[in-house]
This record gives C-alpha cells, structure tokens and sequence, in this order.
C-alpha cells in the first residue's frame, strides 16, 4: 500500500515505464521519464543541504517541469510549496518568508524570478531548474519520510489580511487522492485534464490520483483555456476523458463551446468543485453534451474532498446539486447554532468533518489551528478533532447535504477562496484610504464579483487606477475589487458598524448596462 | 465604436493599470487583459451595447486579439450595428 505520494510515481514506472504520464503541447513525457528526472532533482536538493521536511518552493505552471519538481521534492523527503507564477511579487515574498523556504524549484523562463524571491534566505538557498539537472544520477531513490510528514503547503486567503498555509500529510493527501481515483473510475486509458493552478487543491487530483491509475495527464496549454470554442477544439484533439475544474469555465463551454460540433466521445466524466453551479448553466451544459457523468464534488482546502454527487441525468434548471454525501473513509455531520445535531429537512447548521483528509493545521498558526480544527462535539470517550467547514448546509430526506451559505465573510471568487478582510487590509496599506469595505456582488453567470466602497483621507482625490495599481502589489488578480467606488462617508447600522448588509443590496454606482451581468442572451 | 468598446475595457475589465491607456493596437489576449471570464463580460456588453448576438463560432482569438479586430468583426455585423448606435 502507498503511504507517501510519490510511491505512487516509482510504481507506476515499475509497471509500465513507457505509457505516457503527462502530455503537454506535442511533447509527452513517460512514467520512467518523470520517474528517473524527479530523482535528479532530488539528489540536487539534497546536495543543496535540503533536510527531511524542509519546504520547498515550486514556481512554475502546471507543466512536465513542475510535475517533475514536486516529485524531486518528495523524493528528497521535503515538502512542496507551489508558488502562483501569476500572483504579485510582494504575496509571493510573504509565502516564501513565512513558510521559509529556503530553496525553490522554478522552470527555465523563472529561475530569475526564483533567484530574486529567495535573496536573503537563509542556508542553503538556492534554485534548481527542473529540467536541466544534469549532474546527478537518476537511479531510484531511497524512500524517505513517513506518512504524517508534510507533503505539501497550500496557501489560501487568510481574514487577517495574509494569506495562511494549510498543511497537508502524505496521509492526509493519499485518503482522498486513492478515493478520487477510485470515485472518477481512473484506469491507465484515461487521459485526464484539470485547468487548475498547482496552488489550488483541485490540482491534487489531476497529479496525485492520474499517477495513482498509470494514467496521462493532459496540460492545457496556454491561451486555450481563453475561449470556449478552443477549449472544445483541445478537447476533442487530445481525446480528454476526464475533465475536473470549477464551474464557471464550464458554463462558458455550456453556453458558448459550440459542443455538438466536436467528437467529445471520449469524454466521459465531468467533475467541478469550488463553487456553485448556477443550475440553468448546468442543465445548459448537459443538454449539450448529455453523455458524461457528472459529479459535484465539495470539500474545503483544509479536508480535501470531503462530499460527493452524482448528478442524475434528468434534471430541471430548478434548485443547485447537493454536494452529495460523505466519500468513503470520511464521516460528515452538521452543528445547528444551538449545538444540535442536523438530522431533519429543513434544519441549518454549519458542516463539521472528520476523517483522515483533515488537514496538519495552519503553517505557523497554531491558534488559527484551533479555530477550526476543534474536539469533536458529540464524542466525549477519547479525543478526535474535527474540522469546522464555515459552510452552512442543510441535509435532505435521502442523506444528501445541500450547501446554503458561509457563516463569515469569504466568498468564492472564480473558485478561489476570497476573505474579504484580505482585500480589506490589502486596501487600508493605502496611505490615502480612510475606510474600505468590500462586499461581494452576485453575478449570475460568473459568480461573485468584489465591489469596494473607499473614503480618502481628507483632501486627497483617489483614482480608480491609484487603487487597483495599489491592489496589484498585494493581491493576486482574482482578489483585486473590479468595481471601486468612492463615498464622502459609508452607511453604518444603528450600532455604529459599517453597514455592510445594506452595501451588498445597494447596487447604487454600478451601471447596469455595464456591470448587471445577469445571464447569457440566448 | 472604438472608443467605446476602449472605455469599456479600460474601466471594467483592466485591473493592472501599467496595461493602461488601452490603445487601438494593444494585444487584448497576450496582455492577459482577456481571459475566458473577462472575455464573456465583454461579449455580454458588445451584445447589449450594440444589439447583436455573437456567435459561438465567432468568439475566436482573431475576432478578440485587439480593438480594431474586434470593431472589424461588429463591422460585418452590419445591420444591427447600424440599428444600435450612438
């Protein structure tokens, strides 16, 4: 049995160490390739100095070099920290102080970058190329580390205005990418493909539960994913048969891919997770290609998956999928606010999991940790934490739970996780901002959108473009407000609190012919 | 047509301004100005603004590289063009 990640590489090539592992443009890499050029790449890190649980910074999009880097960094028993090439340089300064990663693992086109962010780094530091590690040999590696070591750390928005780490075990990782594999039906003919960033958790499954089936990971190349007809085209082209990512790139495919006109046979399963799918697209985009099976699946960073749906094949435009019910190995409840258990239709209550997806904790949070990762509310015999999702939900007469709403202010922006209270701080770091709260707008088709509400310090005329440039040095792009507006003062409760509810009705500002998005014409 | 479809892109779908002054020329799609979600928010408006409805078969790279290739696609859409102006 596999009990660290990359197991799942050194196997895989045992078995069949020329079946493609991952095809990216017209270059295809095998198993034994990715096999023998992530020991290289570990043997250079562990020249390096780097030590078992040591992070390790990967910067590079999803692509045979990055895949290439995180197995080098498992293999040299360390843990990965992707680093989003898109992000803005000062977000990346601070993941790679806070997790303190000393050495980073870029692609070609980024060792500079790589070089720049590490300045300063304490011993070893240094970047390595994962494609041009030429000096070491590419024999099997002794296995290092146990399975309640680190395997990776992704950051998320953090309500205090810095992003957190959530630290995820070989363990933690395998219980849902062994599950994923077998829910998805993975087998080594599939060719499976996910648009998401190596920083965001979805990626886990296209990586982890491929390599775990012997099967090929696709690599949408870049600008396809830009529209929808290009997207169908690469689809059908690269014989896509799995296909996992967040729903609003697959309402665009719905509504604009034209999908009748492409031989999408061989797909076969669909996946989105992240967000909601607004039900009208979704209907829309089964109609127009009624022969996948589609899933929903639900789960914060901090649990992996968690819940599972199928989605029956005849279904009305009416209400959103549930997420389904818990995946194997994994147990979910929800807490209604008086403490009770959610046991009847009808009855809200915030989702708790347990299971051993659960994350390490927070990098370096240890009271962050205990917010969310808390004892377990109905078992008092010995103890077990659980995890408190925020997310509100209500379960159906089947056992199917149904999510209704956040008990805080994060939303989710293109599938990301946005706290409010980030883009808050990112805009109070304006010397000539006096207020700023930030409320989401409802879009129908894109989901949320960030508007912000801004009052200047007395005598200073802000620009839209002084805040956003403002915004780019802190904030990734999806976290930046798309709609800025300014206010002599802001609405407040009778409390005295910035009315924040009333700011999220109040579409006063934006104009509707440009900003109310509302649905697709036709 | 063109200062129009240039006011809109610069006020509600640039978010770096080093990218601003949106010229006529500027590479909407290598400048990462476009993306797949930016993109529909602009077909939603050039659909409302100028009355037509653009085709799945027409949202290609060539109709949406730059604001002239994007005026010259509205262009032979004539008909409604004309209808909506203004």
């Amino acid at each position: 049995m596999a009990y660290l990640l990359q197991r799942l590489l050194t196997e895989a090539a045992t078995r069949q160490p020329h079946r493609a592992a991952i095809a990216s443009g017209d270059s295809v890499m095998t198993y034994e390739e990715l096999d023998r050029l992530s020991n290289k790449v570990a043997r250079a890190l562990l020249r390096m100095g780097v030590a078992s649980g040591d992070r390790v910074g990967i910067l590079a999009p999803k692509s045979a070099a990055s895949v290439i880097g995180l197995y080098g960094v498992l293999k040299a028993g360390a843990c990965y920290v992707p680093l989003d090439p898109k992000a803005p340089l000062q977000r990346l300064r601070y993941v790679v102080r806070d997790s303190a990663a000393t050495v980073i693992v870029a692609d070609e086109t980024r060792a500079a970058q790589a070089a720049e962010l590490i300045e300063g780094a304490e011993q070893p530091g240094g970047v390595v190329v994962a494609t041009t590690v030429t000096a070491e040999s590419a024999e099997p590696m002794p296995e290092r580390g146990i399975e309640t070591d680190l395997a990776y750390i992704l950051y998320t928005s953090g309500s205090t205005g810095t992003p957190k780490g959530v630290m995820i075990s070989h363990r933690n990782s395998l219980a849902f990418v062994e599950w994923a594999a077998a829910a998805a039906g993975l087998s080594e003919e599939d060719r499976v493909c996910s648009p998401a960033p190596l920083h965001f958790d979805l990626s886990v499954f296209d990586i982890f539960s491929t390599c775990l089936a012997g099967a090929c990971l696709a690599v949408v190349p870049d600008g396809v994913a830009t529209f929808p007809v290009t997207i169908a085209q690469w689809l059908e082209k690269e014989r896509i048969s799995v296909w996992y990512s967040v729903p609003s790139v697959l309402t665009l495919l719905g509504c604009y891919g034209s999908l009748p006109k492409f031989d999408l046979s061989h797909l076969r399963t669909v996946i989105f997770a992240g967000e909601v799918f607004p039900p009208k697209y979704l209907a829309r985009l089964m109609a127009e290609m009624p022969h996948p099976r589609y899933f929903n699946w639900y789960g914060p960073t901090e649990t992996n998956v968690c819940t599972a749906f199928e989605v029956p094949k005849r279904r009305d435009g009416g209400e959103p999928v549930p997420i389904g019910k818990a995946c194997a190995n994994t147990e979910v409840f929800a807490v209604t606010s008086e403490g009770g258990l959610v046991s009847q239709p009808g009855e809200v209550g915030e989702l708790y999991v347990r299971g051993p997806s659960l994350m390490r904790g927070y990098w370096g949070l240890p009271a962050k940790t205990g917010e969310v990762l808390v004892p377990h509310p109905f078992r008092a015999e010995y103890d077990e934490l659980v995890y408190r999702t925020g997310d509100l939900v209500t379960v159906e007469a089947d056992g199917n739970y149904r999510y209704v709403g956040r008990r805080d202010a994060m939303v989710k922006i293109r599938g990301y996780r946005v706290e409010l209270g980030e883009v808050e701080a990112a805009l109070y770091r304006h010397p000539a901002v006096r207020e700023a709260v930030v409320v989401p707008v409802r879009d129908e088709l894109l989901g949320s959108r960030l508007r912000a509400v801004i009052t200047a310090v007395d005598g200073v005329r802000l620009t839209r473009e002084s805040v956003l440039a403002h915004c780019r040095q802190w904030l990734p792009g999806y976290m930046v407000p798309e709609i800025v507006e300014f206010r002599e003062g802001l609405p407040r409760t009778s409390t005295g609190k910035v009315d924040r509810a009333g700011l999220a009705q109040d579409q006063q500002g934006s104009d509707p012919q440009t900003s109310g998005l509302t649905s697709v014409s036709r | 047509m063109e200062t129009v479809i240039k006011d809109y892109i610069s006020r509600e779908l640039v978010r770096d301004p080093a990218l601003l002054p949106v010229a006529d020329e500027t590479s909407l799609l290598e400048s990462g100005i476009l993306d797949s979600l930016s993109l529909l928010q602009l077909v939603v408006f050039l659909e409302g603004r100028f009355g037509i409805t653009v085709g799945d078969a027409d949202l290609l790279p060539e109709n949406f590289a730059t604001v002239n290739t994007i005026c010259a696609y509205l262009r032979t859409r004539e008909p409604a063009t004309q209808a909506a102006h203004g």
